[in-house]
């Protein structure tokens, strides 16, 4: 009970960033999992939603709480940014089969991206407002603690939600993970894979943007944040296991906890409590903890 | 058998050295007779290091812009001489920064050094410099080791730990209860605290607990701002800058501390770019500088204008007066200097005296950091902007 007193705190912020973590993450394991293409470019995706996020909603001193239709046009410009992105990916990534070269030219994109965004928002860090009516703390148990992370959290449970749905429980989700497990099959009954999984590179991109976008209030605009993302989406799909949705949500719950409860409880290894919890699930997993049912992931 | 032999041995390094300057002076004398033979039409070729590039642009930008005031103000002479200003790039470390300092040691041959954010750079540029005699004035970079008394080293800014005792009496008298200590792991962060630890429990203060979050990669602080408050502490001594500022300032107050936990601060937290970005979160947070722009007497007003007028309407930062101030020390250490060679600089440099600042007059101390005020600052709000109002000069 007093560890629970002690800790209760830690472990709602561990689940607040998970959410966080797995809307950042889960478009990598998506276009991973069914394109078969390892995207380096998604952290700079996901700056670009947090820059375009800072640009609409404003922050620091002197500057209002925007409002709810403010940062409901935000998320959108993201997603839009972010979907234009996901396409200009598909084009220069198409009939790139080898994952060493996949990797090497998205991120070289990623360079030059993040290099174009710093030159453009300047090198300054950002800070980004949270919309009206979430700028505050609530009161949880006596504690205090912000009202947008709960919100964070809600958002990305709705989408994860969403993204379960689609997938498993619509027509176009069965041609996606139908076109994964047989690409011919899938043209061969009149479906256009090309198109379909360009789609699904798009929409996992223009998650990664919104990914950032909601992640401003709480991570900021900065260069370097691209890296930074792109690195917890890497540990949360490699812990989850590539590919996979219920992965994704696993190995965000995971990270989320261990950066801070498992912080808290052993301070002094903070830095490496990440890496030691993917090494220790690489060491007695090596698929990940829940690879895709479907995908390629684990199949070559 | 011994002693003449050392005798001889003696000689000859002497007449060597009395040879090289007979040519040396006759070198000289042609070149200076062409110029008229006044010493006052002498360029001064001065290398800037200062970041243009990274994390530390701001920074640069402020910098550059102090120094360029003091130039434009001078019409571009120091000490009467014309100047030659050789820029480089410092980046964001010592691997780019110590670099571009050397080559301007040796390709561009510059007489003297001005310059260096990072710390880590600053250490390998002085080495280089110290190695090469030319003198190396120091606008920032605030690591111990920077400046020993070196007769090719002076720092016109601050060092870590000085900044952190400064405010130590002050928190210790003020504030009833325990403090907390936090800073980013790195050495200039535990710099800081050890500083202000050290004088902190000298004068009676009371700590409740210690952390260093990992640099540079804490995002969250909610973690060590949970510790914070499961402890008894009346206030928090904490050292970040940067985007950490950002944050860290930002969730202690999310995190409902600024309430009631006095956060306070070596001034870096709540400085230039990073003060606007915090927006209302940094309201009340108590810091210690050696400058503000808000410090109220002539001379700093009418910098302040000036460097606005100079900089786009921006408002001065203690980095660019640390750059304005080398100016400063360069021009009366020209002044005095015999020619503009780095011998002839590095020697007057120890004479400069007093030097008059908008921070308010100071001189070099034995180590060549400067002896100077720091002032109790706080975030206030005047109409809109934010700004580090002076609540007192803090006694060393």
């Amino acid at each position: 009970m007093q560890w629970l007193d002690a800790n209760y705190l830690n472990m709602i912020d561990g689940f607040a960033y998970a959410g966080l973590l797995f809307l950042i993450a889960v478009g990598l394991s998506l276009v991973f999992g069914t394109m078969d293409v390892l995207n380096l470019a998604h952290g700079a995706v996901a700056l670009i939603g947090a820059y375009i996020g800072a640009a609409i909603l404003g922050g620091g001193a002197g500057a209002a709480a925007p409002s709810g239709l403010q940062f409901g046009a935000a998320v959108l410009a993201a997603a839009a940014a972010g979907l234009i992105g996901g396409v200009v990916l598909t084009m220069l990534t198409n009939g790139i089969d080898d994952h060493l070269r996949q990797a090497l030219l998205t991120l070289g994109i990623a360079l030059i991206a993040s290099d174009l965004i710093s030159r453009s928002f300047g090198a300054d860090e950002r800070s980004v407002a949270a919309p009206r009516g979430l700028d505050k703390s609530v009161d949880i148990f006596g504690e205090a603690y912000p009202a947008y992370r709960l919100f964070a959290l809600g958002a990305s449970v709705l989408i994860g939600i969403v993204i379960y749905l689609v997938l498993e429980h619509t027509q176009i989700g069965a041609v996606i993970r139908a076109a994964v497990a047989d690409r011919a099959m899938v043209e061969a009954i009149g479906h256009r894979s090309t198109l379909l999984l360009g789609g699904v590179f798009a929409v996992g991109a223009s998650l990664a943007a919104v990914g950032g976008a909601l992640a401003g209030p709480v991570l900021g605009a900065q260069s370097g944040l691209d890296n930074t993302i792109l690195l917890w989406a890497l540990v949360v799909v490699v812990i989850g296991g590539l590919g996979s949705i219920r992965g994704a949500v696993l190995g965000a719950v995971l990270i989320g906890q261990v950066l801070t409860l498992g912080v808290s409880t052993l301070e002094e290894q903070a830095s490496y409590l990440m890496f030691g919890a993917m090494a220790l699930v690489l060491l007695f997993k090596p698929a990940g903890l829940l690879p895709a049912r479907y995908g390629a992931a684990g199949g070559h | 058998m011994n002693a003449p032999q050392r005798r001889r041995s003696r000689h000859i390094p002497l007449a060597t050295g009395v040879l090289a300057l007979t040519v040396l002076a006759a070198g000289c004398g042609s070149s200076l007779g062409n110029e008229g033979g006044s010493d006052a039409a002498a360029e001064v070729k001065v290398g800037l290091l200062l970041p243009e590039s990274g994390v530390y642009e701001s920074l640069g930008k402020d910098m550059a812009c102090g120094w360029n005031l003091y130039l434009d103000q001078h019409d571009d002479r120091l000490g009467g001489h014309d100047v030659e200003v050789v820029r480089a790039d410092e980046g964001e470390g010592p691997e780019v920064g110590v670099e571009a300092g050397t080559k301007l040691l040796t390709d561009d041959q510059v007489s003297v050094l001005v310059g260096v954010v990072h710390s880590g750079t600053a250490l390998g540029v002085k080495e280089a410099a110290v190695q090469r005699k030319v003198p190396f004035i120091v606008a920032n970079a605030g690591a111990r080791d920077v400046a020993d008394g070196s007769p090719y080293v002076w720092r016109t800014a601050f060092t870590n730990s000085g900044v952190g005792a400064s405010i130590a009496e002050e928190v210790a008298t003020s504030v009833d209860g325990p403090v907390f200590l936090m800073a980013a792991d790195y050495a200039a962060g535990r710099e800081y605290v050890g500083g202000f630890r050290e004088a902190f429990e000298a004068a009676g203060g009371k700590v409740a607990g210690e952390t260093f979050t990992p640099f540079p990669d804490t995002e969250n602080f909610q973690p060590y701002l949970s510790k914070v408050k499961a402890t008894d502490a009346a206030a928090v001594f904490a050292f970040y800058a940067g985007g950490a500022a950002i944050k860290f300032v930002q969730q202690y107050d999310d995190f409902g501390l600024s309430d009631d936990v006095q956060l306070y601060a070596p001034g870096f937290l709540t400085e230039g770019a990073v003060l606007a970005a915090q927006g209302d979160a940094a309201l009340g947070v108590k810091t210690t500088l050696h400058y503000s722009n808000l410090i109220d007497t002539i001379e700093n007003a009418a910098f302040v204008d000036a460097y606005r007028a100079h900089c786009d309407g921006a408002d001065p930062t203690v980095y660019a007066v640390q750059a304005y101030d080398a100016a400063a020390v360069l021009d009366i250490a020209l002044d005095q200097a015999d020619g503009t060679d780095s011998a002839s600089i590095a020697a007057a440099l120890s004479k400069v005296g007093e030097i008059t600042s908008p921070r308010g007059n100071w001189r070099f101390d034995a180590d060549h950091n400067p002896d100077q005020t720091f002032y109790l600052r706080e975030v206030t709000d005047d109409g809109g902007t934010l700004g580090n109002a002076i609540v007192e000069p803090l006694s060393e």
